[in-house]
């Protein structure tokens, strides 16, 4: 599959301010925000502000971006609309739980809201996860991993720049560094087990199944419907890169993942806190981009095989 | 409004049968598909670089061949390659604008090109590769059973029908009721064994493929000089023969 750089752009930056969000209300929910009302407000905004670059990156990538609105009427089947849905709904309901705790604190309302807002942006994730994970035709997306691999990414994303948030706005990051550590362990162990999964799957179908012949017919293309590649194949047929995948999994391990691990381990031990997570998040951004690269290049389309391509 | 719609008594099902036996891969229900679609109510179908280097463009109709090897000889199997309308129609349920719908009356899966939003996850929705991007529009389209032909009551009755079936040479292409078992199409499909095109991922599609036979003639083996009969040609003949063999 095509990656294109406003899915990457949307689906990278929803994580960390969907995750963002979900930890402030977490935190707001337990009560560990009392004395730390700033913190909470600017990540509100500033996880509002991320999502929403986000989300304008996705309507770039629409053929008629005049009518992204359209999009948010189909929620009963679609999870694109469930997505678009989710996101909208994610704004009152954040700005109404800033509004709550900065004029009670941390009380029930604020706490409430917290739940929710948690709620919301989780639940914006995993929309978006099951966008992909519904397409029976693309093995690599369509399993069990994906929506759960989403929402680990998220969590950890966020994690990481609550860590970075907390630190910068008052001196010591607590307890969220050590959180963002084991957000990261966990997301590493996620996306191996993903990737070992991806690559002991088998072609969902093969060339004598897509054309109607008895399986095991030994059959191959002949002639092309057409010289030059058409939309199908470019967007579905995608395999530029795939032969660099064993590099560009070994960087988005080392610099999305196990370097925030390590980063996230000083900053428990407070060695250099603020360098630390700032460097943390750098390397997660930068390494969640090549792993969600990743997962449209890596990602085959069974409409390929009637060209012969593998699936 | 993306919800797959409720099987109803008496719905139609309008699909086509394509017969790989007699398909000769000559590509008119393609081209004839594609001159329709650029002038009728769905067009215009766009091209790029029509004249340069790579030509490229929408088409609602691919046809690819394939090599099918055998012992001996291999066989080569024509098959073209549309939209399915099947009943289990992802590409329908994963819009986010209702866009792309299926009809209840007919089972025909079309797309509001005055709706659609140009997301393309239809078309990553769909195995058969039946949706291309219309990148001059914005919009996804694909083939629309050619329905501005087949209810148009201006055309004689015998010319309502897709224009991929017009065009066969070979009529290869079938169309009809597929939910109506007395139909000729669904006639064709129970007496060929139709075959559905990836049936393990339980798209349901309505359109069915006859699959190719393998046809052998027994031939006799050729008459020689000697065995030719008698008479005074077949004399001088085998005198002839008998001469040359020397």
């Amino acid at each position: 599959m095509k990656p294109a750089g406003s899915i990457l752009l949307l689906t990278t930056l929803t994580g960390f301010a969907y995750g963002l969000l979900a930890w402030i209300g977490v935190y707001a929910c337990l009560g560990l925000l009392s004395a730390a009302t700033r913190l909470a407000i600017v990540g509100v905004v500033l996880g509002l502000a991320l999502a929403s670059i986000g989300l304008a990156a996705s309507v770039m990538h629409l053929g008629r971006k005049e009518r992204a609105w359209r999009a948010f009427s189909q929620w009963r089947s679609s999870w694109l609309s469930r997505e678009g849905v989710g996101a909208v709904l994610t704004y009152p309901v954040a700005i109404l739980f800033a509004v709550a705790l900065r004029m009670d604190g941390d009380g029930i309302l604020a706490a409430m809201l917290g739940a929710m807002l948690a709620f919301a942006s989780l639940a914006t994730v995993f929309c978006t996860a099951m966008i992909y994970a519904s397409l029976k035709p693309i093995r690599q997306w369509h399993n069990s991993h994906t929506a759960p691999d989403y929402l680990i990414c998220a969590v950890f994303s966020g994690a990481l720049l609550f860590a970075l948030l907390r630190t910068a706005l008052s001196g010591t990051p607590g307890p969220t560094a050590v959180i963002a550590t084991m957000a990261a362990a966990v997301a590493l162990l996620a996306k191996q087990a993903y990737w070992r999964h991806i690559d002991a799957q088998t072609p969902l179908a093969a060339l004598a199944a897509a054309i109607g012949l008895p399986q095991g017919t030994p059959v191959q293309p002949l002639d092309a419907p057409h010289f030059t590649e058409n939309y199908v194949l470019r967007e579905m047929g995608f395999a530029i890169g795939r032969r660099h995948s064993a590099k560009l999994r070994r960087i988005a391990m080392s610099v999305g993942f196990a370097a925030p691990t390590g980063l996230g381990l000083l900053a428990s031990l407070s060695i250099a806190p603020l360098a630390a997570t700032a460097v943390a998040l750098v390397c997660a951004g930068a390494g969640l981009l090549t792993e969600r690269w990743l997962f449209f290049a890596e990602a085959t389309h069974v409409s390929a095989l009637y060209y012969g391509r593998r699936i | 409004m993306t919800m797959l719609p409720k099987a109803t008594a008496g719905a139609r099902k309008l699909g086509l049968v394509i017969d790989l036996d007699t398909c000769v891969g000559c590509h008119a229900c393609a081209v004839s598909c594609k001159e329709w679609n650029s002038g009728g109510q769905a067009g215009p179908l766009p091209d790029y670089d029509k004249q340069g280097p790579q030509p490229d463009g929408v088409w609602f109709n691919r046809v690819h061949s394939y090599e099918v090897a055998e012992e001996g000889c291999s066989r080569t199997v024509n098959l073209p390659r549309s939209c399915l309308h099947c009943e289990d129609a992802l590409c329908v349920t994963v819009c986010p604008t209702g866009a792309s719908y299926k009809r209840a009356e007919d089972g025909i899966v079309l797309i509001d090109p005055e709706i659609c939003i140009g997301c393309k996850l239809c078309s990553w929705a769909c195995p058969y590769g039946a949706r291309e991007f219309d990148e001059e529009a914005g919009v996804m389209r694909k083939c629309t059973l050619c329905v501005d032909r087949i209810y148009d009551t201006d055309l004689p009755e015998a010319e309502r029908e897709p224009a991929c079936v017009a065009a066969c040479p070979t009529r290869a292409r079938h169309f009809g009721d597929l939910a109506d078992p007395q139909s000729k199409v669904s006639r064709l499909v129970a007496a060929r064994g139709g075959k559905n095109l990836l049936e393990e991922l339980g798209y349901r599609p309505t359109n069915k493929y006859l699959p190719s036979r393998t046809a052998v003639i027994p031939t006799q083996p050729r008459q020689t000089s000697d065995d030719a009969g008698g008479g005074v040609g077949s004399a001088l003949l085998k005198l002839l023969d008998r001469a040359l063999s020397r």
